[in-house]
């Protein structure tokens, strides 16, 4: 038997003034915090000072200490040497395919599989992936993430979306598959697919962030800069365009809690473990896919035919139409090899943008089809509006601020 | 193993402990954060209890059985595709009236449940006090107290499992009047919640 929903209503009135009592209530500071962080005036303050922290401790320990301080040394130094020596026959097929370049000093540019593939996954990535899970879980676990949803509402509304859509969003920076999964907080397709697509074409995942930050330091923050600012254009566009609703969402925010350490570790090992299993996998059979493509002259061809679009529409050199078939497999591959790849800091800039507006990584597809066909193949076409236009768009800027 | 295997599906709002509840049963490794909406698909695990094996089911949180969104249309499917399922239904004790519309929708559809009192830690400490034996005695369904976080509850809420109850939504709103004189059922229970749950 089922009760109308008034009834149903009384009934739990009737049964928690039965049940609950409540005594008085101190106010804690975890409740001073909670409001402080909600309201404009000050929230937008400390979050404002919460994602530069993040921003800054993710790129001194995943770039500079890691990475820099210690991989590079190891792998240049130590593996890539002994690699090119031990390894028979430089001139074999087999030698271009794993250990890549003969003459290469470091292992961005030897393209082989287990020297620019081990480097990039393990040298580069893993470390930014750890890291930036580490304070993710922080902020997930504190009890943050709603409250930045509160903060980000008015502006997210302007591009079709709720303030919750930052969750997503903040889970596409550290990977997009479980952010395209988590879109389905969102309550009408419309919203679903506004978030999905803007997932897939300008959040860049961790892994690709920490490749920038090490391959093009002085530039990343332009590259970051062409994302938001697309997300937000390209967001207000679809939010025009798409027909359905954007209603209002109440939002449930939690108090503050400690993390608990146990459950951060647990996450971290998790998500590291599921890193290291299905990440690091694609990357070394990326180069592989790519270094045999490159033999069988597939991407050459390509590049020919593709030379028109890159060079007087993008500005960028063909050359970059290789990397652009690697970030079908994992972007954080496709930046390291446009690293290798002379060209203007201003190519460079775009080529990267390009790589990351380009194709979702053949993971994320699989999850955006699971969550339905349809919205994958408007997506798809969106995505290929968007990288024509914005790729379009921020050459012209280059040449009207003379740099391109 | 499948047809001995019970199901045991973890509904409840969202942010209000499942998954903490559901890893502390079965050891399993869901996803937990302090943030609405975490669990957007389902994970099963499995608890074995006084020989019975349970297949645990961990939904996304719902606010009602008329879902709004994508998540809580998971956790409505969920409840349709395991019509002989015993439903935990966990409970935010901090704030218990807004769990319980999901908990009436719940006992409407005729399913078994318990209940699981959870974050009573955090009721203490905010002055709030559930009176878990009045809940229990008007739902006519065991209720727990529980603290996912800190373990507390967790050996006594898997060993109600099995005392799982229907209960009859015309006495539950009977009771919750403080009608509580009703005859022995046939099955030996009056629901009256004396014994601690059957």
């Amino acid at each position: 038997m089922a009760l109308p929903v008034q009834e149903r209503w009384d009934l739990v009135d009737a049964i928690a003034r039965k049940t609950v009592t409540t005594g008085t209530h101190r106010q804690t500071l975890g409740d001073v915090l909670g409001d402080l962080t909600v309201r404009p005036l000050t929230g937008i303050s400390v979050a404002v000072a919460v994602l530069y922290a993040f921003w800054s401790i993710f790129s001194s320990f995943a770039g500079a200490l890691v990475t820099d301080g210690f991989m590079v040394k190891a792998f240049d130094n130590y593996w890539l040497p002994w690699l090119q020596e031990v390894w028979p026959d430089p001139a074999s097929i087999h030698y271009f395919l794993f250990v890549g370049d003969p003459l290469a000093e470091n292992c961005f540019e030897a393209f082989g599989m287990l020297t620019s593939g081990l480097f990039v996954s393990i040298g580069v990535v893993l470390p930014a992936v750890l890291i930036f899970y580490l304070m993710m879980t922080v902020l997930e676990d504190s009890g943050y993430l709603p409250r930045l949803a509160v903060l980000m509402d008015t502006v997210f509304h302007r591009i079709g979306l709720h303030g919750y859509a930052i969750v997503p969003a903040i889970l596409g920076l550290g990977c997009n598959v479980p952010a395209v999964t988590a879109t389905r907080v969102l309550e009408t397709r419309k919203q679903r697919f506004i978030m999905m697509s803007l997932l897939a074409i300008f959040i860049p995942c961790g892994a690709q962030i920490g490749v920038m930050l090490e391959v093009i330091p002085e530039t990343v923050g332009w590259v970051m800069l062409y994302l938001v600012i697309g997300f937000g254009i390209f967001g207000f566009v679809l939010d025009r365009i798409i027909p359905g609703s954007n209603p209002e969402i109440l939002i449930d925010v939690p108090p503050y809690h400690w993390p608990l350490w146990d459950n951060v570790a647990k996450k971290l090992m998790n998500r590291t473990k599921s890193f290291l299993k299905d990440a690091v996998p694609f990357v070394l059979f990326g180069v592989l896919i790519v270094n045999v493509l490159y033999l069988a002259g597939i991407i050459g061809a390509l590049a020919d035919l593709l030379e028109p679009l890159f060079v007087i529409w993008f500005g960028v050199p063909k050359e970059t139409v290789g990397p652009l078939v690697a970030a079908f497999l994992r972007k954080d591959l496709a930046v390291a090899q446009l690293s290798a790849i002379a060209m203007t800091p201003y190519q460079m800039i775009t080529s990267v943008v390009l790589v990351s507006i380009y194709f979702p990584c053949v993971a994320t597809f699989v999850v955006m089809l699971r969550e339905g066909w349809k919205e994958l193949a408007a997506a798809v076409a969106v995505l290929v509006a968007t990288v024509f236009i914005y790729g379009g768009l921020i050459h012209a800027v280059g040449i009207l601020m003379g740099v391109a | 193993m499948a047809d001995t295997s019970k199901t045991v599906l973890m509904m409840g709002n969202p942010n209000v402990g499942k998954s903490a509840l559901f890893n502390r049963l079965t050891g399993g490794d869901a996803v937990v954060s302090n943030y609405p909406g975490t669990t957007v698909d389902y994970t099963k695990g499995v608890l074995i209890e006084s020989g019975q094996e349970y297949e645990v089911i961990d939904a996304p949180g719902t606010y009602s059985l008329e879902a709004r969104d994508a998540a809580e249309g998971v956790a409505v499917r969920l409840i349709s595709e395991n019509p002989d399922a015993t439903v935990l239904i966990v409970l935010d004790a901090t704030r218990v009236e807004r769990g319980l519309y999901l908990a009436l929708e719940v006992i409407e559809r005729g399913c078994p449940v318990i209940i699981a009192l959870n974050m009573i830690d955090a009721a203490r400490d905010r002055q709030i006090a559930v009176d878990a034996r009045m809940l229990q005695k008007i739902l006519g369904a065991p209720v727990v107290p529980t603290s996912a976080t800190g373990g507390e509850g967790i050996r006594n809420l898997a060993e109600t499992i099995r005392k799982a109850q229907k209960a009859d939504i015309a006495n539950v709103r009977a009771r919750a009047d403080g009608r509580f004189d009703e005859p022995a059922r046939s099955g030996g229970c009056a629901e009256c919640g004396r014994c601690g749950g059957c």
